[in-house]
Parts: C-alpha cells; structure tokens; sequence
C-alpha cells in the first residue's frame, strides 16, 4: 500500500449530474429545401461536438420536439454519446403553441425522474428555432413559459430564422431572441453545443459564461 | 490517556503533552486545469492549525469561479475564522455543551463574513468579487464542531470504521447554484453540526471532490474513496514527502476527468487512538 500510488488506492463515484436540452424544432412547409438540410446537418454538428466531451456526452441529455401542424417527440432525452440525429422533414403549418407547452411538460417530466432517482442536475435549457409565427394558439403556452421562467424552471431561448416573427419570439423570450445569419446553422449548434459543455461542467455562480453568439447571428439581432 | 478523560481541566491536564503530537495533518489545494486553461489562480484556500488541549481547527474555502478576486476572499475567509477560534481557544473545551461549541463555530463564521465585507470595503470593490464557500471545523479527540456555508463538506471517521458526512454539500435545485459566504443569506443557510464520538480521522474537502466522493444529493460518504486516504495520512512519516504525494493525487488524471475545478482536500488523523502505547 506504502508503494502504491494514492490514485491507484482511491476508488472514485461515477456519478453525472445531468444537464436536460430540449431541441424544440420548427419543421413546418416554409422550412422546406436548404433550410431543414442545414438544420439537419447542423443536428449532426452538435452531436459531433458534444461527443468530443468527454464530460459533456455523459451529462448533456438531447431530447427533440418537432411543430408544424402537430407535435411530435422525435427523440426523447438520451445522453449525448447515445444521441442519433434524426432527419427530419418540412410540411404543413406552425404549431409552435403546442409545441412549447409539449417542451415544458417534457422537462417537468425530467426533474421528476432525476428527483425520484436521486439524480443532480442542471438548470435544463429550451432551445426553439422557427422561421415563423405561431399559427395554434399560444395563450397557455405563454403563461406557462412564464412561470417557468420566473421560477428558474428553464432557460428558454429563441433563434429565429428569416421570415421569423421575431416581435412574437421577443414576447416569449425577452432578450433570449437571436436571428440567425442567412441559414449558418452550422455556427448555431457549434455554439450551442459550447455552451452545453460549459453549462453541464459549471461549478457555483458561473451559470453565465456563455460563449459570444456573433459567429451566427445576424447584425442588429 | 488523559487528553480523552474529560472531568479534568484541559489546560492543566495538557500542559506536557506536545500538542503537534495529538494530530498528523497532510493538506493541499491545487488549481484545476480549467483554471490553468484560462489562467485564473488557484481560488481555494486552506488552513489548519493544531492548538493546544488537543484542539485541531480547519477552514476551507473555494472562491467563486465567476468573481474576480475570490482566491483573496477564500484566504481572508479561512484565515479570519482561524484566528478568531485560535483567540477564543477556551470555547472549543470538549465538555462545553454541543448548543455552545455549534454556536462558537457559528461565531466563526460570522466572523470570517465581517472580514470579507471589510475587505471588500477596503479594496472598495464589490462583496461579490469576493465570494467564496467556507468550512470551518474544530476536532477534538472526543468531540467534533463545524459550520458550513456553500458546497464542499467534513467527514470523519470513528474507532469502529464509521464514516460519518457532518455536513453535506449546500445547492439549490440545480448544482452548480450555491449560497456563499457573501450571499445575503449566508448565515440563514449555514449549516453546524457536533459530533461526539471516537475520532480517529477527518477529511474537509472543497465541491471540485464532491462528486467522486459523495453519493449526492444525499451526501453519504463513499467508503472506498476515504479509507485508502485516511489509511495514507495514518501512515505518513515525511510531512513534505506526504504533502507531495497529495498534491500529486489531486493532479492526477483520475480526478481531473472529472473535474476541472480547483480541489482542496484537508485530511487529519488523531493516531493515539490508532495504535494506544
């Protein structure tokens, strides 16, 4: 033992406190073309990235919502290293109402499982990207994103694509709004998933150190 | 031996008794590589000093990644709860009622704030830039005081191979949300504990080990993490040779996949009661 080095004698916990990220997706007609391709080739860049992490792909988790005329969970939360990138594909209308309320239910789903496991986590993020206006109704979704605002429930925030309704994104989200330059999706997950490694390793009273998000967003925004 | 018969008065029965010889300490604290990474100091801090009657006292604190000059509030911090329980040795007696030594630590505590806020008064800077955690523990051989406010924690271990957590990490619903010394409601969170029993060894650790050693949220102490270390402070005979080896473990790999963060590990052994002459 008196040979031994300390680190070879201690045995470590392999505990990951968990850090939730609801990729909350507009997938309705308009995305249709370049602008769903890059969006799906910007998924792949975030994985690539996290899994880069040797932290981060153990404590980030990826769940993906996409809106257009319906709500769909294409992928419920799983760690970074198991995240497939799904493709997905442009149709129909923006239900981006439902589709709000569907992300906020599915990360007080979360908490409840990481709380009955004993499981630590971070605060979890909601991360919506649309090149539109909500066209469901979105009055609860609003009251709802409010509360879990004012409770620190989330971090909520919105980029918005050309042809965005940004007056309605800055509604919902305040100063969490960013418009996206031209379709640099590529930019926006790279950023995205920097900022999901430094979230997901952040010790006390460093919550804020996010990475600058001029490489991808447009002038003014 | 007479430092654990308690009717008597510690100060006549301890006037022969060499007081470094009642505790073996090893201590360090190193700078994570986040912090190498970005050239931010080592903003932990540590002190330990043995005092006579067999009192060791320990404070450690870790500055606030996001404020400027917390390596200055966490050594204002550990140093001013220091000094403040060295000149008010006659509180730490062992037979004092556990309500006296929780409130004497408290005392500690409050103590090391106001140095803060004067610090940060004189410096005319904002008190945030100072913030740090602090953990302030005195150990007796029969008696075990401490006051904590933030993450980090104490855990001893007693003659019958109990590990016990006096404290366990303080975060809110999220962790890496926690209260510091400087936080307006500090003292209202800050959480004591006494502990009376049979003492062979202590660790005080800052958050950068918590993970790897305390099964979180609810903070039971992992036994294979303590006792290879409590078995190494038992063993020490060279105190620079011992101190060099800690800091290597705290270096090393194995700890730094996990945290980037500055670590400080304080660990003590009170050895008579290991092997009784």
């Amino acid at each position: 033992m008196s040979e031994q080095k300390l680190e070879d004698a201690v045995e470590f916990l392999d505990q990951q406190p968990r850090c939730a990220c609801v990729l909350l997706l507009d997938t309705s007609g308009s995305m249709g073309g370049p602008p769903i391709q890059e969006l799906n080739a910007g998924l792949q860049t975030f994985r690539d990235e996290l899994v880069k992490d040797d932290l981060a792909k153990k404590r980030v988790e990826v769940a993906v919502i996409e809106f257009n005329s319906q709500v769909n969970l294409v992928q419920d939360f799983v760690t970074a290293e198991k995240f497939q990138p799904p493709t997905l594909y442009a149709t129909g209308s923006t239900c981006m109402g439902a589709g709000i309320e569907k992300a906020l239910d599915l990360i007080q789903e979360r908490k409840k499982k990481y709380k009955d496991n004993g499981v630590t986590y971070y605060r979890p993020w909601v991360f919506l990207i649309t090149d539109g206006g909500p066209t469901d109704s979105t009055q609860i979704a609003e009251t709802k994103l409010k509360q879990a605002e004012s409770k620190k429930g989330i971090v909520f925030f919105a980029v918005g694509v050309q042809g965005a309704n940004m007056g309605f994104l800055q509604q919902i989200a305040g100063p969490a709004v960013k418009m996206l330059d031209g379709l640099n999706f590529k930019e926006l997950f790279l950023w995205l998933s920097t900022s999901m490694q430094r979230v997901s390793q952040s010790k006390p009273g460093e919550m804020t150190a996010l990475p600058p998000t001029d490489p991808w967003t447009a002038i003014g925004s | 031996m007479k430092i654990i018969e308690t009717d008597k008065s510690e100060d006549e029965s301890q006037v022969e008794e060499p007081e470094s010889a009642l505790w073996r300490t090893v201590a360090a604290s190193v700078r994570g590589s986040g912090h190498e990474k970005s050239g931010l100091p080592c903003q932990d801090s540590h002190s330990v000093e043995p005092l006579p009657a067999g009192v060791l006292i320990v404070a450690v604190a870790d500055g606030a990644g996001s404020a400027a000059h917390s390596e200055i509030g966490a050594t204002v911090a550990t140093r001013a709860a220091l000094d403040w329980l060295s000149i008010n040795q006659d509180l730490l007696n062992p037979n004092a009622d556990g309500l006296s030594l929780e409130k004497t630590l408290r005392a500690a505590v409050e103590e090391a704030r106001e140095k803060v806020l004067a610090e940060a008064a004189e410096r005319e800077i904002n008190v945030c830039e100072l913030a740090s955690t602090l953990i302030v523990v005195a150990a007796t051989p029969t008696v075990v005081a401490c006051a904590q406010v933030g993450d980090g924690a104490a855990v001893v271990n007693d003659q019958d191979q109990r590990l016990i957590a006096l404290t366990k990490p303080q975060f809110g619903e999220y962790i890496n949300e926690t209260t510091f010394l400087t936080s307006a409601d500090a003292l209202t969170t800050l959480q004591s504990k006494v502990w009376r029993g049979a003492i062979t060894h202590l660790a005080v650790f800052s958050d950068g080990l918590e993970l790897l050693c305390l099964k979180l949220p609810e903070g039971t102490p992992h036994s294979q993490f303590f006792a290879p270390l409590f078995h190494f402070v038992s063993g020490i005979t060279e105190e620079m040779d011992a101190q060099t080896q800690l800091e290597e473990f705290l270096r090393s790999a194995k700890i730094r996949q996990f945290t980037d963060d500055d670590v400080t590990l304080v660990l003590a052994t009170f050895p008579q009661r290991l092997c009784p002459h």
